[in-house]
């Protein structure tokens, strides 16, 4: 049903534009990018290369502008309380004020400067998770923690985990929609009445989830262990990627908006 | 009064891209008091028609009365509706949450409001349709039952209601042929008693001829055929465009047929075919 597409993989936004087609860690690597340009700017202005080549990004991912409209509504709120907690909070020349309201100007630069960094942050992170699928973004993010074995950080088995929760994220919350359809169907009233009612509520639903996952969790590791999986051994990959051309353009693209934003901040 | 479908188109996900039309242009009429099956290859829709029927979804066009009430997300018309239509859904077992099977089977009960005993009648009266001995279950954990008792409980669960309607997707997946018989033929006395409507999701043809009297043939989303199912049957070609197979008893009469053979036989089950047999060979004084 359309809750589990909404929630999970209404991050992912399939499809086949170059930046879909270009290698998860390159966009990781170009995100991490991206975001650090945006805690170097101190001043709007210094976001214009940053916004440029992030347009150009979502332009090129071919994914609608409603879906990053949607990928912005879960901060809304924060982003309303920092600007309006900025507006009248910074001290400064007065431009409007009312009772004890006061409007300085310099509030208004600092409330459109974090206005521009939140959503900036929320678009890049939107435009990663929209154009790379949860798995190829784990082995991204196990690549990333690979050096950390050295020191003793089991990170491959960090990335199994990890992989193996986002494979089965999906699994769940549709296991979870047939539960409450078939409790449903038995007259269960869930979300209904008060809160104890509400809370008991869910009894019939939590418990045969957490069955169904145990059994899983089991049926899981006795295959894993039938196919030879054994802890702390050396892993290939199934999915093997090479750095292409595409790649390099992404990484390009961040570090100019990266240099971009530093020199702006130096010389203007 | 019926059960009934008209114009109904299901999307999934519909506008989003991955969006598929699971229904398109349904129109079914299902009488109270049939016994009708509902048959389709894998994929064809049957899940996704059944859950049209208390609501659970709701077609994207057209509509769905059931007993000429048109079901709405209106509050008061689907608790009215999912009192009268119980499902049994594919893999029922997977419900389970009761610490004992006379509480999972009288949950449902306690949902409608049950005094103490209509509950413990009537939930010694489904575990008896299902074939589930009262004084041994009833007390046990659902959760130590083997996979067919344990499909059992969970039919038993939805009987125990006493909805109007009873709807099975796929109810006999996993049983044994004894128990699958024993199940389908307690709801047809139950059908014949009480004049419950039963609507058989199933992928077995020899039951679906057995117990059915009328068919809706599902192919991709569509309604394919619709009628008596010894006409479905009949038309060979038809079964086999949607993907199903005869029945035995059909193949049988057909190899016989072929053959030269001009048995007087009833093809329309397995068990009418060897009764027919049967009384034919008394006829003809064969021992
Ligand atoms: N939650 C869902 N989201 C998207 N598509 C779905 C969903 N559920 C089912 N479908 C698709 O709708 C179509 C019909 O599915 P449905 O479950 O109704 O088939 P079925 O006839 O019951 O099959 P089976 O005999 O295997 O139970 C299938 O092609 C399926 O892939
Ligand atoms: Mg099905």
């Amino acid at each position: 049903m359309a809750m589990s597409r909404s929630f999970v993989l209404g991050q992912h936004y399939p499809g086949v534009s170059v930046i879909h087609r270009a290698g998860a860690l390159a966009k990781l690597t170009a995100t991490i990018i991206l975001m650090v340009a945006v805690f170097v700017a101190t001043r709007t202005p210094q976001y214009l290369p940053l916004a440029l080549v992030l347009g150009a990004g979502i332009l090129l991912s071919g994914i609608p502008l409603r879906f990053f409209v949607r990928g912005l509504k879960p901060i809304v709120f924060l982003i309303v309380l920092t600007v309006v907690v900025q507006m009248f909070f910074t001290p400064g020349t007065t431009l409007w004020s009312w009772w004890f309201l006061r409007i300085t100007r310099e509030g208004v630069v600092l409330a459109l400067f974090i206005l521009c960094r939140l959503v900036l942050l929320t678009l890049t992170s939107v435009l990663l998770t929209a154009s790379t699928s949860p798995i190829e973004l784990t082995d991204a993010i196990a690549d990333f923690l690979k050096p950390l074995s050295r020191v003793g950080i089991p990170s491959a088995e960090i990335a199994l985990v990890m992989s193996i929760a986002m494979r089965f994220v999906p699994t769940i919350l549709e296991e979870t929609e047939r539960i409450v359809r078939a409790q449903v169907s038995r007259g269960a009233k869930i979300g209904e009445g008060s809160l104890v009612a509400r809370m008991k509520g869910f009894i019939p639903i939590l418990i045969p989830l957490f069955v169904s996952s145990f059994r899983r969790a089991d049926d899981l590791a006795v295959a894993m262990e039938a196919r030879g999986f054994r802890v702390g051994s050396e892993r290939t990959r199934y999915h093997e990627r090479h750095f292409g051309s595409i790649d390099v353009c992404v990484l390009v693209a961040s570090g100019i908006a990266l240099a971009g934003v530093m020199l702006w901040r130096l010389f203007l | 009064m019926p059960i009934e479908l008209k114009n109904v188109d299901y999307v999934y996900d519909s506008g989003e891209p991955f969006e598929y039309f699971a229904l398109r242009g349904i129109n079914v009429r299902i009488d109270e008091g049939s016994f009708v099956g509902i048959v389709g290859r894998t994929g064809s829709g049957k899940s996704t028609l059944v859950e049209h029927l208390n609501g659970l979804l709701f077609s994207s066009h057209g509509e769905v009365l059931v007993d000429g009430l048109t079901l709405s997300r209106d509050r008061k018309v689907l608790s009215s509706v999912r009192r009268k239509v119980g499902i049994v859904f594919q893999y029922p077992e997977d419900q389970f949450f009761a610490e004992t099977i006379f509480e999972e089977i009288a949950f449902g009960c306690r949902n409608y409001g049950f005094s103490k005993e209509q509950i413990d009648t009537s939930v010694q009266k489904a575990m008896t349709i299902v074939g589930l001995d009262p004084g041994r279950f009833l007390s046990l954990s659902p959760f130590q039952l083997s996979g067919g008792e344990q499909r059992r409980v969970a039919i038993a669960s939805v009987i125990a209601m006493g909805q109007k309607y009873i709807v099975l997707d796929e109810p006999t997946a996993g049983l044994d042929s004894g128990s699958k018989l024993t199940v389908l033929g307690e709801l047809e006395s139950l059908r014949q008693s009480s004049n419950v409507t039963v609507i058989l999701v199933s992928h077995n043809m020899d039951e679906v001829a057995e117990f059915c009297e009328r068919v809706i043939v599902l192919d991709e989303g569509s309604v394919a055929f619709q009628g008596s199912t010894e006409e479905f049957f009949r038309s060979a070609d038809l079964v086999n465009r949607t993907g199903l197979e005869l029945p035995q008893s059909y193949r049988l009469a057909r190899a016989l047929k072929d053959s030269g053979c001009t048995l007087p036989v009833d093809e329309s089950s397995s068990d009418r075919f060897l009764d027919s047999l049967h009384s034919w060979l008394a006829d003809s004084g064969v021992r």
